[in-house]
């Protein structure tokens, strides 16, 4: 599947929400903790060798599990694959809670399910639709029945 | 660079909302002919393959960093996406729709499918609702209005931006001549009223904003598009600072006269000879 790459590293070397030397391992048996920078931008998260300019590998932070692991771990599993994840080791319990929450937040499929509970709320709360004043009422991506499951139900 | 398709192909296929899909041609890399695919747009993402029952996908495009433009082509109802204005050696894609109906919506839906834009939305949607519940809490009885915050002016700016063309779409340096649009009621935004309820004098909040791409002017470098990376603390002190020191500038100005004015007075009006 072709994508994108120049752009793609171009992207990665945007000012970044958060970025940081953490202990990274992958989720194959016998992958090791390395060194890495890792860079959180959208959502995506870049991972680098230090100091060097082009990121060793992307990850799309959509649907995937974000866990602590340990006091200053967290992990990182995708593809409903809960045992295949990404282990995180940082430097104290506040940089690791920090990254989670970072994390968490910066995926889009969160921040639209966000903006339709707004969306909801304010127009229960008022009668009136905050979206029509940006022309944008009728987009499907910001229905609450769009195939997406009631905020309620999430665990 | 590695890039985890898998992950991209997984989420394309779970059950969030797919924003759009369709038939688009797309000019090949290499061989410079159109082709047609079939396109899906879920998030920031645009994936495309042969036709919509293929398992396998030909390609994804990342829609981040790029300005989606009307441009001249052998084709018509084209518009390309546009990663790079100042020579970084990044790539234009030139894409065309069936007809002008679906070349609209397109530009439309690829124009707001940046991370940034569903990020400052939700932001502002965010406040309204925080504003609007510590007014259903406090005694006074004030009027149910929505209240329009800087972020909302600054995002209705941009959406306004978007949703009236010139004669073009383009966010982008100068206007490109070429095809004028013909606005539906889909593109017009509608205008924004400050309801006097609100607490902040529209003066203090001028439309120029600093966040805003000039629809006639340059574009920022990619560095400066506050759209990637930027955090809610980032944009917060970014816009006191600029109100801050407009408001500063205001007050040196009125300073200075009010000095020119002292130093006027100390002059006899009358001549005393």
């Amino acid at each position: 599947m072709r994508f994108n790459e120049k752009e793609l590293v171009s992207l990665s070397r945007q000012p970044s929400q958060r970025a940081a030397e953490l202990g990274m391992k992958g989720p194959k048996k016998g992958d090791v903790v390395k060194k890495r920078l890792v860079k959180l931008v959208v959502n995506f998260l870049f991972y680098f060798r230090t100091d060097e300019e082009e990121p060793l590998g992307a990850l799309l932070l959509e649907q995937c599990r974000v866990e602590r692991e340990d006091d200053q771990a967290f992990s990182i599993a995708f593809l409903d694959e809960a045992e295949r994840k990404y282990l995180f080791e940082c430097d104290s319990q506040e940089q690791c809670l920090e990254w989670i929450d970072s994390i968490v937040k910066a995926s889009y499929e969160f921040m639209r399910k966000n903006l339709i509970f707004y969306r909801t709320e304010i127009h229960r709360m008022t009668g009136k639709d905050p979206l029509e004043q940006y022309g944008i009422s009728d987009e499907t991506r910001f229905q609450v029945n769009s195939g997406l499951q009631p905020i309620t139900k999430e665990a | 660079m590695k890039l985890h398709k898998k992950i991209l192909t997984h989420y394309l296929s779970c059950n969030s909302p797919v924003d759009k899909e369709g038939y688009l041609y797309k000019k090949g890399e290499r061989n410079t002919s159109y082709q047609k695919r079939w396109f899906v747009l879920k998030g920031n993402l645009l994936f495309y393959k042969d036709r919509p029952g293929d398992r396998d996908l030909i390609g994804v495009i990342v829609l981040e960093g790029c300005s989606v433009q009307l441009c001249e082509s052998e084709e018509q109802f084209a518009f390309s996406l546009v990663f790079s204005e100042t020579g970084l050696g990044l790539r234009t894609y030139k894409l065309a729709a069936e007809d002008q109906p679906n070349q609209e919506s397109w530009i439309k839906a690829l124009l707001s499918a940046n991370h940034s834009f569903l990020s400052l939305l939700v932001r502002d949607l965010e406040k309204q609702y925080e504003e609007m519940r510590r007014e259903a809490y406090s005694s006074d009885t004030y009027q149910r209005s929505t209240v329009i915050g800087p972020d909302a002016e600054r995002l209705a700016q941009s959406l306004i931006t978007i949703n009236s063309s010139p004669s073009s779409l383009k966010l982008g340096p100068g206007l490109r001549e070429g095809r004028s649009y013909s606005t539906n009621h889909l593109l017009q935004a509608p205008p924004i009223s400050s309801k006097p309820v609100c607490k902040r004098s529209p003066k203090l909040w001028p439309k120029r904003n600093a966040h805003v791409t000039p629809i006639n002017g340059p574009t920022p470098p990619l560095g400066e598009w506050p759209l990637v990376g930027s955090g809610p603390l980032e944009d917060f002190g970014e816009l006191h600072e600029h109100y801050g020191k407009e408001v500063k500038e205001l007050r040196a100005d009125w300073l200075q006269r009010k000095q020119g004015e002292e130093d006027n007075q100390e002059e006899d009006l009358i001549d005393f000879g």
